[in-house]
């Protein structure tokens, strides 16, 4: 169920601000408060899948360390296509609420 | 350095899984390695080999990512394909008509004794720069209508093969009516005398035939590309 959201996890763990693949793992770990434990792999693809399509941008930086490192920014488009994605979702996790919420009629006798 | 080698092990593994793809392959093996030299470092536990083997094993099955990439991979390029296919016979069909327009603007003769095997070529070019325009915009149209999957999987292998066979047919085509272009150009360049003017037809024959090498080069990419993709995946 999980990976059916992923580009919309990724693009939320990044409305932060720009980061790396791995902050991108530590942030959607800290807000989902440890629930979304995703094999770390899954995301890269997923950001040059984003990126491809023009939500995502990226950029290569040298790290504190001396390494390469690719850093991951949310579009213009990319901002959008969240705000739109989070609406959708409230409005489906309102409906699953109300359902799930509402007592079961009495059968008739 | 045991720690060294497991990470460089684990990349150079992703990086010759993705061999097809240079330059995806290299940027990969930076970030990944970035990433679990992050994990690494992050590790309560210390910067050991036990913390590089968590890192490597939290990020997955090294498979899994390549079939992930390898679909980006390929969509990417049979994309590119599907679109400089269409303008490279849409440029093709552009030189056609200049030269045909030059044709008739200079009214460059043409024997007469060559006049019907010329009308007869004329039909072939006709009918094939018509087929090679429609069918490389059906390739075109036939690769965005589908939705790329996250994973490379066979009823996306099946679709590409599809797409692959249009695009084979949209080439047959140009490169027939490229061939027929040719021949006419050379009855009329042998018909009339050659001069500066005649430029104008050669120079339109030239960038017809670098357009066609060019579809050529894109969609037998594609074609090895996909191969490479499905035979690493075993679909």
């Amino acid at each position: 169920m999980l990976k059916g959201h992923l580009d919309m996890i990724v693009l939320a763990a990044l409305s932060a601000g720009p980061a790396h693949g791995y902050a991108v793992i530590v942030e959607i770990r800290r807000r989902s408060r440890g629930r979304f434990d995703l094999p770390e792999g899954t995301i890269y693809p997923a950001l040059h899948r984003l990126e491809q399509s023009g939500l995502l941008a990226s950029k290569w930086v040298i790290s504190e360390s001396g390494r390469r490192r690719r850093i991951y920014a949310l579009t213009t488009r990319g901002e959008t296509a969240l705000g739109e994605r989070r609406a959708v979702w409230q409005q489906f996790a309102e409906g699953i609420g109300g359902l799930l919420r509402a007592k079961p009629c009495k059968k008739p006798a | 350095m045991q720690e060294a080698r497991l990470i460089s092990e684990y990349t150079e593994l992703l990086t010759r899984e993705l061999s097809f793809d240079r330059s995806l392959s290299r940027g990969v093996q930076q970030e990944v390695e970035d990433h679990l030299r992050e994990a690494v470092a992050a590790d309560p536990s210390g910067q050991g080999p036990d913390a590089e083997r968590r890192a490597i094993a939290n990020f997955g099955d090294p498979h899994v990512i390549v079939s992930e990439f390898a679909t980006l991979s390929l969509a990417k390029q049979t994309t590119r394909a599907g679109v400089i296919t269409v303008l490279m016979i849409v440029a093709v069909f552009a030189a056609m008509k200049t030269r045909v327009a030059w044709y008739a603007a200079t009214q460059w003769p043409i024997r007469d004794d060559w006049t019907a095997i010329s009308r007869t070529i004329g039909i072939i070019d006709y009918y094939t720069s018509l087929s090679s325009v429609f069918i490389g915009i059906a390739a075109c149209a036939y690769i965005c209508s589908r939705r790329t999957p996250i994973a490379f999987c066979p009823a996306y292998h099946s679709h590409l093969r599809r797409w692959l066979l249009i695009c084979v047919a949209a080439m047959g085509a140009l490169i027939a009516s490229v061939i027929s272009d040719g021949a006419l150009t050379v009855l009329r360049l042998l018909g009339g005398n050659l001069s500066a003017a005649s430029l104008i037809p050669v120079v339109s024959m030239a960038i017809e035939i670098v357009c066609t090498g060019i579809v050529v080069f894109w969609i037998r990419s594609a074609l090895r590309r996909t191969a490479t993709v499905a035979a690493l995946m075993g679909t």
